[in-house]
């Protein structure tokens, strides 16, 4: 029987053109008992390999193509573990030395570490081939002898391909030679490179990608022919037929390579503690700690708790697990870094008292067994929310510091080719010229509901495309058979891997593009799936919005805030949220949220925490937030699914929300152990598995029967289970979250200037644009002031404003101004003041003249001259002087700073006091539309009157309703609305409706598009940045919306205004 | 550009009409008429969407139709003034001055160039004006006829947008910036302020925007083309009557070539041909001049080097019509050639003799005259997998340089074994059994297969409609009576190369190993 032993996956990064998944299925179709995965120089793809081969099953055996000096690469296959961990080793001292995506290994270096690896002599591209090419078939024993006292006789196979190419036969016949001269075993392979013929266009597509060629141009570099699929093991024996030994050892070979990969050897560290004491004590100690700390010394039921989770850590042995996390969150705290825990994290008491989590989850019930069980057997999974930027880069620097450069790693992030990536790539390889390819990329991705006239021939229709023409249709087919697969290798935002001892053993380290950064060859699903513990070190936007809000207001007001320590159900939050009047706060911002808040109406914490979780698929998809909703409005009974769910579904009155609710059901109906819940969400999430999930809900069933649940009701119970586990959302991570909404809640509601300023600093995030996030300040009556240059500062500051504070823009958002220009200027002023533009450009020589017009045009030249009456366009006119290049006589002195005709002296006072020069400009002041549009290019905001105001008089005319007159309005009229579109959204569970968000001068109006209406007017709404929408008006328990009947463009501005589209 | 199109096809004159320019499918709008741009056609749309307009005609740009149209109107001010200075694409300026005693106005004279501007099938806006950038502005800014009284230029280009003055890219943004858009706003910036800031363009501009540039008119002058042409009272039909005709035209370019010290780099042969008999009685009341505007016949002769000697040149017209006659009698002869500097150099004193660049010429254009054109020059490699794949390069004799390299070339390089190629390809019968080829036939003679190996796949071009799929087999073939005589040459006992084509479903013998 053969066994294929050379194969590549896409995992070979432009080098294979199949999944590993696919591959070890394809076998599994074939009979094959193994097979071998040897991507180039890693093993990239063999976690997700061995996962799949695991399941079917067949013996995934590993290895990889390591690249040598001389451009050959050995094809190594790896026996044993030892000879694994030199393979990982290898790899990593090749990668770590060499640019991101380069290395090569020398033979003195392939000679320290060959152990338990078997080395094949390859193909076309391996060490055999290069020599005989090089100088014939002596060169080519001499080759393989080497390899012989490299790897020893034993572990030397001289491999066989058929391609059905008369060079390679050539090859072959010399091959065999020397087997024969050296007495050395034949061995078959087909150094596949995809799991079926068909799939050799993508591998043609990724050779011109890696090559920079099209397909037209690519010549011989593309395949000769479809050979190297993986063909079965019938046609690989007829292909050898008259070497049948060849085939023969491949089954002596495989069963030869006795590692796999669950023989990892992964050990997580050990925390240091202090002499004489055990990791476990020093954890008890420090939950005590804690625990006294968090709930005082009698809280019996936190203690109880507490004992009983450290009792599962200690048998599960992870107290360094904690600790390790733990002592993280100590060094963020005595860097007053923001840290929190959030996740499945949140159910533990031993982390509360740690201070990784915030969330009390004695006082909230939450279920421990979610995070952590006995049963399950897995690492824990703790995520930390830091501030994203440099407060999070320093913690991950401080864990490389703490465990070494090779006991620390990134995980890795595998890009994939998505819908424009792909698009573009293959455009160029069909040699599209730009124009095109930017406007095939545009089709792609676009909502996320797709409804059946979103067929892809009307969207190529529609941006006038012929999908008929062959060329186009070869663009689309591509374009899907590349979806998925790996691009290349990035970075994950936070997922760090530590290990005790050498983290190179047990995956290959390479260097991120981020300097000081490793990434280890695996993503976090696979070091996951590989038992691999993993601590993530999450950026969070608004964490960071938090910390720069108190630094701001313990800077201007003087007040020291404490977020743990926010007054509890603070009137003026709930106010607030119950008005939906949430732009820029976190999680409960959306236009979604917006549209729940007035029905549900939050009135203490908890309430936030359901708002939070409300607005997901889970509950959406479950048909929960109606029924929810309706009781909490005492429009519905509150019932429960049998009574004896009542204690864990009265909190939501008797709706399951959270994906703990579902885990207690299962315990309570059919007796499940709490890890025995877990692992029924599991079954039921997103790997799911029809056998799994049947052997689950046997096993519910059987539980539900035996406490006398009747049939309907157990439908109803798996019913909701099923939904949920898809798409829940944990208690515990809804708190958690809640908690931060909470306090951007009340950062927005009591410093609206500080907070203002600092979500503006930390932009992009969140679900609205800037200008919305300016406006909606605006209308809380902030004062915004523009840039400019003899005030602003990079970042938005605060400046006195009578008794309150005022909110100065920085030059942060003026497009295309550097930072190191930015900084310059405001220190030039800190030393002295800017006296004009040509003092400007004098002192901040560096400055363009895009910079400087840029400046001009949106009014933060206005004031550098010192006059009233100074506006835009004087600072235009000086600009294009004060910009303009010497001549050629005088440029190498203005070069060189040199004044060609006056001593030093009088030049250095001409620079400090430059003369007098005529500012008037002939030029006519900017017309308020121009103002705006200027904003807008210039910054993409404006600090002065909405677009839509300037209009106000004309729209009333036309019976146009501002989105504040809206409420007043009785539900069921018709309306006339219109505003600048800041949202389209057309969420996969609303069916092919659409939701835009509309604002104007006062506030912000939804509109409801329905499928045959956006099927009339699609071209309008997805491209108009300005809509007029005629429909009836819904006011349904202060949720306000217009059912559009009637769209149409509108003419306001040229403003290129910009809009949160299609998430 | 609409209008060149509306020239050539006057249904479309009162139509929406928008030209696309590239190749499909991505060819995209380049230009639309007024009535086009109001139906909804946006410039750089792409074809397949304009033709969802229903209500616009969609057509392809034609520079052949541009450049016609400007040479008529081009026609049309010469038929005025016979000074012109060919400014643009599309914009000529007439020199009017002293012609008013002969057409009476200056409206009248625009008026008499629209009249004749219509009957070329053009509707150009005419402007007159004291000086010429005045009237090119108020052309490219005002429709129909304007004529601007002298001392008037400043008011009436005052409200013409600044793209009339064709300003650079970066100049136009920065009016924009200042909120310049009239030449009139243009024309009231301080003009020393402005060089300040725009340089000697932005005064430039400013003078032009007021309406105060003078320049020189640059006189147009026919191209330097040496034409002779030749209407015939009768109709040749045979190539020796007409030889001695070329002759004489030949001999009368080439003295003029000579006289001026050029020789020609080509020519371009046409013929004014007549219709047959049956059809000349149909259109005999029509003039000679549209006869021969209905059908014509057209050689171009590149030549290699410029030559002016009219027998070689004589040779090669020859060659080429023997290889190509034209489909009718002659009636005219228009004989154009191109002008270029001679030929001067010196041969190394250690480099071969190699054929005369003339007679190597004639030579080619011999063999071309036999075999086609197509088939004549020196092949060339392709970089594909394709089996056999070549191109054909116009044939030159190598230089002294790459003859030296080629020299250079070792031996070691060459193959051992020939192959002689069967070209075209040899249709083949073969029986397989269990996929190998074991009895082959082809020119008429069957044979066994003694030995064979493959098979050689390869294929390619997926992306495109004409992909290639082949299975090349070696096979030694004995054939069935190799010893009579009857067998046709090529099929003799040896070693060949077949293949089984998947797209032509067929065998082919590719060729033999020598």
């Amino acid at each position: 029987m053969y066994t294929e032993l050379h194969a590549r996956s896409a995992f070979s990064f432009l080098e294979g053109s199949s999944l590993p998944e696919e591959l070890a299925a394809v076998c599994a179709e074939h009979g094959m008992p193994g097979m071998a995965l040897l991507d180039r120089d890693g093993v990239y793809g063999a976690p997700r390999f061995y996962l799949a081969a695991k399941k079917i099953p067949i013996r995934a055996h590993i290895g990889a193509e390591v690249t040598s000096t001389e451009g050959w690469r050995y094809p190594l296959l790896v026996a044993s573990r030892p000879g694994y961990q030199s393979l990982c080793r290898l790899i990593t001292r090749m990668k770590l030395r060499a640019p991101k995506g380069k290395g090569n290994i020398s033979i003195q270096e392939v000679a320290e570490r060959t152990g338990g690896l078997i080395c094949l002599t390859g193909g076309a591209e391996g060490p055999l081939a290069h020599a005989l090419t090089q100088g014939g078939i002596e060169n080519g024993i001499a080759c393989v002898r080497q390899l012989c006292d490299l790897f020893g006789r034993k572990n030397v196979y001289i491999e066989l391909q058929r391609h059905l190419s008369r060079e390679e036969e050539a090859r072959n016949q010399a091959a065999v030679h020397i087997a024969r001269k050296l007495d050395l075993p034949l061995l078959a392979t087909n150094g596949v490179c995809y799991a079926l013929p068909r799939r050799r266009g993508t591998l043609d597509v990724f050779t011109c990608i890696r090559n920079h060629k099209t397909l037209a141009s690519a010549g011989r570099l593309l395949s000769l022919n479809s050979e190297r699929y993986l063909k079965s093991p019938a046609k690989m024996e007829r292909l050898f037929a008259d070497l049948p030994e060849a085939i023969a050892n491949t089954q002596e070979l495989s069963s030869r390579l006795e590692f796999s990969l669950d023989d990892l050897g992964y050990k997580f560290p050990i925390y240091p503690v202090p002499d004489g004491e055990s990791q476990m004590h020093f954890l008890r100690e420090r939950s005590r700690e804690g625990m006294i700390h968090r709930y005082g010394s009698s809280n019996e039921r936190a203690r109880l708790q507490i004992e009983r989770e450290l009792t599962i850590i200690e048998k599960l042995d992870l107290a360094g697990y904690f600790l390790i996390v733990w002592d993280i969150v100590r060094f963020c705290r005595e860097q007053n870094i923001l840290v929190q825990g959030r996740g499945s994290a949140a159910n533990s008491a031993v982390c509360y008292a740690l201070g990784i989590t915030a969330v009390d989850p004695v006082g909230m019930d939450l279920l421990f067994e979610r995070f952590l069980s006995e049963e399950r057997g897995e690492w824990p999974d703790i995520d930390l929310d830091l501030p994203s930027g440099d407060q999070r880069e320093r913690a991950i620097q401080y864990v490389y510091e703490r465990y070494g450069k090779l006991g620390a790693a990134m995980t890795a992030n595998v890009i994939t080719y998505r819908g424009r990536s792909a698009a573009r790539e293959i455009g160029k390889a069909l040699s599209f010229d730009i124009e095109t390819i930017n406007r095939l990329t545009k089709l792609v991705g676009a909502w996320e509901y797709k409804d059946a006239n979103d067929t892809l021939v009307n969207q190529f229709r529609d941006a006038g495309f012929d999908l008929t023409h062959p060329q186009i249709r070869k663009f689309f087919d591509l374009c899907l058979e590349v979806q998925d697969l790996p691009r290349h290798l990035g970075q994950h935002s936070g997922g760090l891997v530590v290990c005790q001892g050498q983290l190179d053993s047990i995956v290959p380290l390479e260097p991120a593009t981020m300097p000081g950064r490793v990434v280890v060859q695996w993503d976090k699903d696979d070091c996951s799936a590989m038992g691999i513990v993993k601590v993530d070190l999450l950026g969070l936007g608004m964490m960071a919005v938090l910390e720069d809000s108190l630094q701001i207001i313990k800077e201007k007001y003087g007040e020291e805030i404490d977020l743990g320590r926010l007054p509890a159900n603070d009137p003026v939050i709930y106010e607030t949220l119950q008005k939906a009047d949430t732009v820029g706060m976190f999680q409960i911002e959306s236009r979604a949220q917006m549209s729940c808040l007035p029905r549900l109406l939050p009135k203490c914490f908890y309430d936030i925490v359901v708002q939070v979780a409300i607005i997901r698929p889970g509950p959406i998809v479950g048909q929960m937030v109606n029924p929810y909703l309706k009781r909490r409005q005492g429009r519905e009974p509150v019932d429960y699914l049998h009574p004896s769910l009542e204690p864990v579904l009265a909190r939501t009155l008797g709706v399951p929300l959270f994906q703990e609710q579902l885990l207690r059901m299962a315990m309570i109906a059919a007796d499940f152990t709490g890890g025995e819940a877990e692992e029924l969400r599991r079954a039921f999430g997103f790997k799911r598995s029809e056998v799994r999930m049947k052997a689950v809900e046997d096993k519910l069933r059987i539980g539900m029967d035996r406490n006398g649940i009747k049939s309907e009701i157990q439908d109803k119970i798996v019913r909701s289970i099923t939904s949920f586990a898809l798409y829940g959302f944990p208690e515990s991570h809804a708190a958690s979250f809640a908690l931060i909404a909470y306090a951007s809640a009340y950062l927005k509601c009591h410093y609206l200037p500080a907070f203002t300023a600092a979500i503006l600093n930390n932009q992009p995030m969140g679900f609205y644009q800037p200008v919305t996030l300016l406006k909606d300040a605006q209308r809380h009556g902030l004062k915004v002031r523009p840039v400019d240059v003899t005030r602003s500062d990079w970042l938005c500051t605060l400046e006195k404003n009578g008794r309150d504070f005022a909110l100065r823009l920085g030059m942060r958002s003026v497009h295309g101004l550097r930072a190191e220009i930015a900084q310059a200027i405001v220190n030039e002023r800190a030393m002295r003041p800017l006296l004009s533009i040509d003092d400007l450009k004098l002192r901040v020589p560096a400055i363009q003249k895009s910079e400087l017009t840029t400046l001009a045009k949106i009014g933060a030249l206005n004031f550098i001259q010192g006059k009233s009456n100074f506006h835009r366009r004087d600072a235009l006119w000086q600009v294009e002087r004060v910009a303009r290049l010497a001549g050629p006589l005088l440029e190498t002195l203005e070069q060189r700073g040199e004044c060609a005709t006056e001593p030093a002296q009088e030049c250095d006072a001409e620079k400090s006091n430059p003369p007098p020069t005529s500012t008037l400009s002939p030029l006519q002041i900017m017309t308020a539309d121009e103002r705006l549009v200027a904003d807008f290019n210039g910054t993409g905001m404006t600090v002065g009157p909405h677009p839509m105001g300037y209009h106000r008089q004309r729209l009333k005319k036309q019976g146009v309703r501002s989105a504040s007159e809206l409420r007043g309005l009785p539900n069921g009229i018709r309306v006339l609305i219109c505003g600048a579109v800041i949202a389209r959204q057309r969420p996969g569970t609303a069916k092919g409706f659409v939701f835009l968000s509309l604002e104007d001068e006062t506030g912000i109006a939804n509109a409801i598009i329905t499928p045959p209406i956006y099927e009339k007017y699609h071209l309008l709404i997805v491209h108009q940045p300005f809509l007029l929408i005629e429909g009836e008006l819904q006011n349904q328990e202060n949720v306000i919306s217009v059912k559009a009947e009637i769209v149409g463009p509108l003419s306001i501005s040229q403003a290129e205004t910009s809009s949160h589209d299609f998430h | 550009m609409v209008q060149t199109i509306v020239r050539a096809e006057p249904d479309l004159r009162d139509r929406a009409v928008a030209l696309v320019d590239g190749c499909p499918p991505l060819w995209k709008i380049v230009a639309a008429n007024e009535a086009a741009l109001r139906e909804g056609i946006e410039l750089g749309m792409g074809g397949s969407q304009a033709r969802q307009f229903f209500k616009v005609e969609v057509r392809h740009r034609s520079p052949e139709q541009e450049k016609a149209a400007h040479a008529a109107l081009l026609d049309v001010g010469w038929s005025i003034s016979p000074r012109i200075e060919n400014t643009a694409p599309g914009t000529i300026v007439l020199d009017l001055a002293g012609l008013t005693s002969l057409f009476k106005s200056l409206e009248n004279i625009a008026a008499l160039l629209a009249e004749r501007s219509a009957t070329v099938g053009l509707r150009p806006n005419i402007a007159v004006a004291s000086n010429i950038e005045a009237a090119i502005h108020a052309a490219r800014g005002f429709a129909g006829i304007t004529l601007i009284p002298a001392g008037e230029e400043p008011e009436r280009l005052s409200s013409l947008p600044v793209k009339v003055l064709l300003p650079s890219t970066e100049i136009l943004e920065t009016l924009q910036r200042w909120g310049i858009r009239a030449c009139g706003a243009l024309a009231a910036l301080p003009v020393l302020q402005l060089s300040e800031r725009l340089g000697p363009e932005g005064v430039f501009l400013h003078q032009r925007a007021g309406g105060k540039y003078c320049r020189s008119l640059i006189l147009a002058e026919p191209e330097t083309c040496f034409t002779e042409e030749l209407a015939l009272e009768y109709a040749v039909t045979e190539l020796e009557p007409l030889s001695f005709l070329l002759h004489r035209l030949l001999d009368q370019v080439c003295a003029r070539l000579e006289a001026r010290s050029l020789a020609a780099s080509a020519f371009c042969l046409r013929f004014g041909l007549k219709d047959s008999v049956e059809e000349e009685s149909n259109v005999k009341n029509k003039s000679s001049v549209s006869m021969m505007e209905s059908r014509t016949y057209e050689k171009m002769l590149r030549l290699p080097v410029p030559m002016r000697d009219s027998k070689t040149l004589l040779k090669l017209l020859r060659l080429q019509l023997q290889s190509d006659p034209p489909n009718g009698s002659i009636v005219k002869i228009i004989l154009t050639a191109e002008p270029a500097r001679p030929r001067a150099g010196q041969k190394g004193l250690f480099v071969p003799d190699s054929p005369d660049r003339e007679k190597l010429e004639v030579t080619i254009a011999r063999i071309a005259g036999l075999v086609g054109n197509s088939n004549v020059g020196s092949p060339q490699l392709v970089d594909t997998h394709r089996p056999g794949e070549f191109r054909m390069f116009p044939f030159s004799p190598a230089s002294e340089e790459s003859a030296g390299s080629e020299r250079r070339e070792p031996r070691s390089c060459r193959t051992a074994i020939a192959f002689r190629m069967f070209r075209p390809e040899l249709l083949a019968h073969v029986e397989s059994r269990e996929g190998c080829p074991f009895r082959v036939g082809f020119r008429g003679a069957r044979g066994n297969v003694i030995a064979a190996s493959g098979p050689w796949r390869t294929s390619g071009d997926w992306w495109e409609t004409h992909g290639w799929r082949e299975d090349e087999w070696d096979v030694e073939i004995h054939f069935d009576s190799s010893g009579n005589k009857k067998i046709s040459r090529g099929a003799q006992n040896g070693l060949y190369r077949i293949y089984y084509d998947w797209m032509r479903r067929g065998w082919f013998v590719r060729g033999r190993y020598d």
